[in-house]
């Protein structure tokens, strides 16, 4: 049956999006809001702006309420509050989003379910709230027969399901939906960008960080540069993943380059020097061996048949790097997705700041700076890495991913100006 | 073959720069996405002091070259005659004395001399790499840079900031026209106010007409500093450009990670106890400021205001510690000169930075007094392109 979007608009009982006014009113649900948590970086950016285009600069909508899930003793919604009167913090999402007066009186969501304390399944996930959260914005939306932009943080959710129907719902129902990590829109060094319409045979990231975590980024990293690719984005056939030994017995039977892999080692401004005394020095396997202490690996392919490869390897270096071997290029093409990052290294984690242009001139304009098709891929690549481990390390079918197509956007949404 | 390089340094311990540099010719180093094989090979060493912690002999031991005990025998190799393609200075760390006006009297001139005097009794001469500025004398500095003229032979000179990464990856059009240049640096004098004036050097250098040199320049301190901002001889604007490229604003930012209008909220006179300003007044009139504001950030960060193009901003990116992969980027440009004999930029760009700084820091001794210039008329044209870390 043949189903039109009107139709569903119609079925949903919503109105198409209206034009945004000139200062979008913006709520922001978030899971807690603590210094370095996600909603700290993200919020304060709307309320206190933040370095862009060579100024400081003070966005175009105003941050009127805001939801926070768990307030503990570190606690800095409060104080923000305080300091911004023109935010007001509310008990419930549904309050949040109508200003109390019972209708969606806001132009935007942000969901920010990053940090807070949630549990773990069997399978290791974290199981923030976003599709709780995202139900609960969609509920409100029905019952005012209204539809605003949703910007959502990370991945869509832990749960491939749920994740689906947020992005299904969101088409239903009309309204711009976006989403992902800062790893697309940060710096990189150098400052390179995928040649559009390239051949890409394989492609690769270097990361770190842990399971259902960082390797959402590594997976960022990658799509956010292979969607560029001849065809564009064409869907996932499978997935295997591997960690610990069974990682390394990988490596050594040549499961992925190894000179993508030195091309991303080669990205990297964090290497863990293999020898006392050396600041900076090419790690061999058996350094790696005594480094990595959880090596985890991600490798998938495209319909197309590019091959992809994601690899944490936590202990050896702490950036995200990545290698792809293209046509026409003898070397690989690689670069560093920068992260400044408050691990010591920085007080602001300004990667953010891209992320939130893009948030904001989604509100603005009403139209997603990148596809969340892209988010909604590395969604479903990050469950289903955790799926393969949890299944003791299985390659996967992956038919529900084989389906997600989609054509980036012509202009590059990296940090460059 | 390889070209064999000699290395003449100060100290050779971990970290230091002789050894984050030199090693990259023993263990190589990342360039263009690959773990670069450098073509050349350390065949000796010469190193002034050995503290403890010293890694010359075990470098030695394990990379198969020789620690001479004079900087002739290092260049000789041991034998009667130059043996060496390329030479490799590093008189930047180790113990020596200050002078008055605060300078570290690294004796980089002292062993250029005795490098100089070898090619002149051989009579043949080979590039040379000095580590940062050349000296901390303006004259002696002329004298080197003349030498490299009289025997002809590449020079290469300064830090890392000119080739580093930047964010954005901002390189000024060769021939633009600058309206007024504004860098903020941090850390102790005379080692960051050094990189800090070179980072802006390589930025100023690429106006139309090319480098001509500086007439004046005035170093203020203290409250002295804010003054001059209220009063228009900086621009807050350029201030505010430079430090929205920050990643490491201090106080609140520090305290619970919120961007700050440092500016603009006030809080930049809070945070910096101790700020300073040197003023540079080229011959061509271009005033450019180089503001030393240790307590307000911890990087390193530019802004002009360039004609057609408005105002332009960048952070020089400085990498962590201990990778420091900056100085990987410094050494593919060293490794290039002594492969091809070329220098890829122009040694002036240092000698001239070398002048402004002692010449600041004279003034910061004489009661903070305008101090004219006419020994820094010195000329040169940037590289067509500036050969920052950008593939």
């Amino acid at each position: 049956m043949q189903i039109t979007r009107r139709r569903l608009l119609a079925a949903a009982g919503a109105a198409p999006l209206a034009a945004a006014p000139a200062r979008p009113k913006i709520a922001a649900l978030a899971t807690i809001y603590h210094r370095y948590a996600h909603a700290q970086h993200i919020v304060d950016r709307f309320l206190d702006g933040y370095g862009w285009n060579n100024t400081h600069y003070r966005p175009g909508v105003d941050l009127v309420s805001l939801y926070v899930d768990q307030v503990g003793e570190n606690d800095l919604s409060r104080e923000r509050a305080a300091r911004h009167p023109g935010m007001k913090i509310y008990p419930t999402i549904a309050e949040a989003l109508t200003l109390g007066t019972g209708k969606l009186a806001v132009d935007g969501v942000l969901l920010i379910g990053e940090h807070g304390r949630y549990p773990r399944n069997e399978k290791g996930q974290r199981q923030y709230p976003r599709y709780e959260f995202f139900q609960q914005i969609v509920k409100v939306f029905r019952e005012s027969g209204r539809v605003v932009p949703v910007w959502n943080d990370k991945h869509l959710s832990w749960n491939w399901e749920w994740a689906r129907e947020m992005y299904d719902t969101a088409r239903s129902m009309g309204f711009p939906f976006m989403g992902g990590s800062s790893l697309p829109v940060t710096w990189r060094t150098p400052q390179v960008e995928m040649p559009p319409g390239v051949r890409v045979r394989e492609a690769m990231c270097v990361c770190y960080g842990g399971v259902d975590s960082y390797d959402f980024h590594g997976l960022e990293t990658i799509q956010c540069m292979v969607e560029r690719r001849r065809g564009g984005e064409t869907g996932v056939k499978w997935l295997q993943a591997w960690r610990g030994e069974k990682f390394w017995e990988a490596y050594r039977a040549g499961a992925w380059p190894r000179d993508l892999m030195e091309a991303a080692l080669s990205r990297s401004h964090t290497l863990v020097p293999a020898r006392e005394g050396f600041n900076h020095i090419f790690p061999t396997e058996a350094d790696m061996r005594r480094l990595v202490k959880n090596p985890v690996a991600y490798r998938y392919e495209h319909n197309d048949g590019l091959l992809c490869t994601m690899l944490l390897l936590p202990g050896l270096l702490r950036d995200f790097n990545f290698a792809a071997r293209i046509d026409g290029r003898a070397e690989p093409f690689s670069t560093q997705m920068y992260l400044p990052m408050p691990d010591g290294r920085t007080t602001l984690a300004n990667f953010f700041s891209p992320l939130v242009y893009h948030a904001e001139q989604m509100f603005l304009t009403g139209k997603p700076s990148y596809p969340v098709e892209r988010t909604l891929l590395t969604t479903g690549l990050t469950a289903a890495g955790v799926e393969s481990l949890f299944r003791n390390q299985e390659h996967l079918d992956t038919p529900h991913l084989a389906g997600i197509r989609y054509r980036p956007t012509r202009e590059s949404t990296f940090w460059r100006s | 073959m390889p070209k064999r390089i000699a290395v003449i340094t100060t100290v050779y311990r971990y970290l230091s720069h002789a050894q984050h540099m030199a090693d990259r010719f023993l263990v190589g180093y990342p360039h263009k996405g690959r773990w670069h094989k450098p073509e050349v090979q350390i065949v000796s060493l010469w190193v002034d002091q050995k503290p403890e912690g010293d890694l010359s002999r075990a470098r030695a031991e394990e990379f198969g070259f020789q620690v001479y005990p004079t900087i002739a025998e290092a260049l000789r190799c041991g034998g009667s005659k130059l043996a060496v393609d390329g030479v490799l200075l590093i008189g930047e760390h180790g113990k020596y004395p200050r002078n008055e006006k605060g300078q570290v009297l690294y004796p980089r001139h002292e062993f250029f001399r005795q490098i100089v005097e070898v090619f002149e009794q051989d009579g043949r001469a080979v590039p040379v790499y000095n580590d940062k500025h050349l000296s901390w004398s303006f004259e002696k500095a002329l004298w080197m840079v003349e030498a490299s003229r009289r025997l002809r032979f590449p020079l290469l000179a300064g830090s890392s900031l000119p080739v580093t990464w930047r964010l954005p990856d901002l390189e000024l059009p060769l021939g633009c026209q600058i309206e007024e240049a504004l860098m903020v640096g941090v850390g102790g004098s005379d080692a960051m106010d050094y990189h800090a004036l070179e980072a802006m050097q390589c930025m100023v250098e690429r106006r139309r007409g090319g480098e001509t040199g500086v007439a004046a320049v005035q170093l203020l301190d203290g409250d002295a500093v804010w003054k001059t901002g209220e009063e228009g001889r900086w621009s807050k604007r350029l201030l505010t450009a430079a430090l929205s490229r920050s990643d490491t604003p201090m106080g609140f930012s520090h305290q619970d990670s919120r961007p700050q209008d440092l500016v603009a909220s006030g809080e930049l006179r809070r945070l910096v106890k101790r700020p300073a300003a040197y003023f540079i007044e080229y011959k061509d009139g271009l005033r450019a400021t180089l503001l030393m504001l240790s307590g307000a950030v911890r990087d390193f960060n530019f802004a002009a205001r360039v004609k057609g193009m408005g105002v332009v901003s960048n952070q020089f990116l400085l990498t962590p510690e201990p990778n420091v992969t900056y100085s990987a980027c410094l050494m593919a440009q060293v490794e290039e000169m002594f492969v091809t004999g070329r220098a890829p930029y122009p040694a002036e760009r240092t000698l001239l930075v070398s002048g402004v700084l002692e010449s600041c820091l004279t003034s910061r001794l004489e009661d903070h007094r305008r101090i004219e210039t006419p020994q820094l008329d010195v000329r040169y044209q940037a590289p067509r392109v500036s050969r920052h870390a950008r593939e």
